[in-house]
């Protein structure tokens, strides 16, 4: 590396520091650090509001350390690694001190009302001003090295080693949920013993980490033979690891709301519901390539339709069982489909995602206007949505309610899945690449296009019955655009056209701030870093589908392999193609 | 060199042409691509369509697969009327495309590709058709697997007629196969489509390349800002004089 790359790549990480400074600064001002002061991370020693901010300069001074990869120049020499995280670290804690000194000396709090004592206190490593701003300086040096440190480590050593930090925060902020579960199997001491106060023990904490870092390293360095020795086995045997795998998680599936009690039980139906809708606009936009942002549209005529064909005190009156409900609820959800898919069929791209979203707002607008008042109730919306009937079971409580919602996914994933598989999913993977070439190789675009419209909005409009039953009411205020832009989010966090990945996706976007109720008032703007963070770092999705992920890939390939060749490092990282 | 030896002899057209178009006027928006374009190709024929950039010849094709609806005029396939008729059903009654720019679909390997040209015979045995696709291409064999996109240009093309064979054209359109290839790749490109016709499929060749396009067609027609402004067998149309100095290069 010569000089002149050696100064850029400084400049870089005194730039990324800055912006570290900035991400610290912002997410103080904004109130989250002390929002999550309460939640400890690890009790007594590090709380959520501090590692919010401390983890916005560690990562920068982390990506500090590694030049683009479309520099084309490959690791610097070690030392300049150090430096170059350090350099990072150190601006970003300065910064922050800075800060400190300005809250201090001018009177912040009257503009910015998150400006205050306590804000500083934290940011200060909960020292007294001189010596908090001081210590940062320390801290910063510290994060530097670690930074530094790290990216040093060979990747067979870094990754769990990442793994383990993460999974220490993870289990940490899942202590509601263990705490329940641990509680529900009589396991008191096990609770007491990994957590208090809400954060893990320190003695918890190393556990964690160091059973994660064990099973990490074992992956990295021994998992390539043991894969190897599974993949030599006899068929059968295979079979019969795989059979096994599968029945305990069924087993898994079955007892879990008797594990996780009633109010853990209803944020995992809610998760159901968006797994379903998931996997529904999965059809739409990552299988067909339709980018619908009007979603909530089949969900809110599916819970409107329930409760219209089940509520005894709806229009109709008719007091339907949901069982028999159901089918004609599906019935109606496939011509919705047909209804609003076929004026938006000419619509390509963009001008599709625009129309979308204005049906999704015309549906919600039409629920509450006066014209629907007798069918829908406007604002009131529809009253007693009884649950369902089987045998004497109260599906009233969500521990019950779980097992028809688990149904309908697992029957719905084995629909994507079968379908993905199928002459229609080849139809619809050529369609999405050139619908005038699909067309010309016979492929009906109309009707394919109807096809996946009416199945996603089957999908939608099942997890809609599902909200109304749940809720035992249905308002119009529940079905707003977030539902759609969460659906589509979670698709995109998960992996386009990736069904593990609607899954996942579903768990973190709609579960995890089910959990973490201190984040709800910041849950929009975690959703869009999430995502900005995602397109950047990974935009074929968590768990991506190998089509998907040649997809995005390969533009990246191109341009890397085009750089080799020529010698010219490539100024712009890869463009992506924007969306499906 | 066999396949670019011209050919004299020309089968007699049966009763009617296979593919006929007549008087079609097509439009993009309001500008006039197409006016008044007659034409007729026969069975076991090879027919070029010639002429320079903007002449409407890609147009022609896009109107015969029903991309394009004509405004005016007909197009007729055995005798029956397809211009109204929706592109995936063009396909089923038997014409096949290999656009311009190749166009295969990047990302599927390049088996997936063939799979999909056959899409319209449903449920029908490909295991000959693809048996066939790569005889005539064995670079398609060797490449089986490979995605599609990371082919060079002459393996794209040759996937992208490949494709269209597997829907067992009984009439192939192919819109520019030599476009961005070199002159030894254009060469076999030509050969081939000289043999897949030899095999018995009809085609109907989009040209810049009037040269080439010529030493391998019966009849031509050249296309010029959207009519037909001549028409002759190949032959004929090479010795022209108008032809060979606005389309063959020559002063």
């Amino acid at each position: 590396m010569n000089d002149t790359m050696l100064g850029r790549f400084y400049r870089r990480a005194a730039g990324l520091g800055l912006l570290g400074t900035l991400g610290a600064v912002y997410v103080a001002l904004i109130g989250i650090v002390e929002r999550f002061e309460p939640r400890n991370i690890v009790t007594g020693y590090l709380t959520l509001g501090l590692l919010t901010a401390a983890l916005v300069v560690f990562v920068t001074a982390y990506r500090a350390t590694e030049p683009p990869h479309s520099w084309g120049i490959g690791p610097p020499p070690r030392q300049h690694v150090l430096g170059a995280g350090v350099l990072a670290a150190v601006i970003g804690a300065a910064g922050v001190a800075l800060f400190l000194v300005l809250n201090r000396a001018l009177p912040l709090d009257a503009v910015l009302v998150n400006a205050n004592d306590r804000m500083s206190e934290i940011l200060g490593l909960g020292l007294e001003f001189p010596a908090g701003a001081l210590a940062l300086l320390g801290a910063g040096l510290a994060f530097g090295v670690a930074a530094g440190g790290l990216r040093l480590l060979a990747p067979r050593f870094r990754g769990p080693l990442i793994a383990a930090v993460v999974a220490v925060m993870l289990v940490s902020l899942m202590e509601p949920f263990m705490r329940v579960v641990l509680l529900q199997l009589g396991q008191n001491a096990i609770s007491g013993f990994f957590y208090q106060s809400g954060g893990l023990t320190v003695p918890g904490a190393i556990i964690v980490a160091g059973a994660v870092l064990a099973i990490g390293l074992a992956n990295s360095l021994r998992g390539e033979a043991v894969r190897e020795r599974v993949a030599e086995m006899p068929a059968d045997q295979r079979r019969g690891i795989q059979i096994a795998l599968f029945v305990v998680g069924i087993v898994f599936l079955l007892v879990l709301p008797q594990l996780i009690g009633s109010f853990l039980s209803e944020v995992v139906g809610t998760v159901g519901l968006y797994i379903l809708m998931g996997l529904g606009l999965n059809i739409v936009v990552g299988y067909a390539g339709l980018l619908d942002l009007g979603y909530v549209a089949f969900f809110a005529i599916g819970a409107y339709a329930t409760a219209i064909l089940t509520s005894p005190v709806s229009v109709l009156g008719w007091g339907l069982s949901f069982w028999v409900a159901i089918p004609i609820v599906m019935l109606i959800a496939a011509l919705s489909g047909l209804i609003i898919g076929a004026p938006v069929l000419r619509l390509r791209g963009d001008y599709l995602a625009i129309v979308t979203l204005g049906i999704g707002e015309i549906v919600r607008i039409l629920l509450l206007s006066d014209a629907l008042r007798p069918w829908t109730g406007g604002a009131q919306g529809i009253l007693q949505v009884p649950p369902p009937e089987f045998a004497d079971i109260d599906f009233f409580q969500p521990q019950n309610l779980y097992y028809p919602i688990l149904a309908f996914v697992v029957l719905g994933a084995f629909v994507a899945i079968s379908l993905a598989n199928s002459r229609v999913g080849r139809a619809w993977n050529a369609m999405r690449e050139d619908e005038d070439v699909a067309a010309a190789t016979g492929i009906n675009i109309t009707n394919y296009k109807l096809l996946a419209f009416s199945l996603g909005a089957v999908f939608g409009c099942i997890a809609g019955a599902f909200l109304a039953v749940k809720l035992g009411s249905i308002f119009p205020h529940n079905l707003n655009l977030l539902v759609s832009i969460t659906v589509l989010s979670l698709i995109i966090l998960g992996g386009m056209g990736s069904i593990p990945g609607v899954i996942v996706g579903a768990f973190v976007l709609v579960g995890l701030p089910e959990l973490l109720r201190e984040f709800a008032e910041y849950r929009l703007l975690i959703y869009g870093a999430v995502l900005i963070v995602m397109m950047l770092w990974r935009p074929e999705g968590l768990i991506p589908s190998a089509q998907r992920k040649r997809e995005l890939r390969e533009h990246e390939d191109d341009e890397d392999q085009w750089a080799h060749q020529t010698g010219v490092p490539t100024a712009m990282p890869a463009v992506e193609r924007p969306g499906p | 060199m066999t396949a670019t030896e011209p050919r004299v002899e020309q089968p007699a057209a049966p009763q009617g042409h296979l593919l006929e178009l007549e008087n079609v006027n097509a439009y993009y928006g309001n500008i006039r691509a197409l006016r008044g374009v007659s034409l007729y190709v026969d069975k076991g024929e090879v027919v070029t369509l010639i002429g320079s950039n903007g002449a409407g010849k890609s147009t022609t094709l896009r109107t015969i697969s029903g991309v394009l609806k004509p405004r005016t005029g007909q197009v007729r396939l055995d005798g029956l009327r397809i211009d109204a008729l929706p592109a995936h059903e063009i396909v089923k009654l038997g014409v096949a495309q290999a656009p311009e720019g190749r166009r295969i679909f990047s990302r599927m390997s390049v088996y997936e590709n063939l799979l999909m040209g056959a899409f319209s015979r449903r449920g029908e045995k490909l295991d000959d058709d693809i048996a066939r696709v790569f005889d005539l291409f064995p670079r398609l064999l060797e490449r089986r697997t490979q995605q599609a996109g990371t082919m060079s240009g002459g393996e794209q093309q040759m996937l992208a007629m490949g494709r269209a064979l597997m829907a067992r054209p009984s009439i192939l359109l192919l819109d520019e196969p030599s476009m961005g290839l070199s002159p030894i790749l254009t060469e076999q490109i030509f050969d081939i489509i000289t043999e897949i016709n030899g095999q018995g499929t009809t085609v109907l060749l989009v040209e810049q390349n009037a040269l080439m396009a010529l030493n391998v067609a019966h009849r031509g027609y050249v296309l010029q800002t959207g009519k037909i402004i001549l028409t002759d067998t190949a032959a004929n149309l090479a010795a022209n004089e108008q032809v060979r100095q606005a389309y063959l290069g020559e002063i």
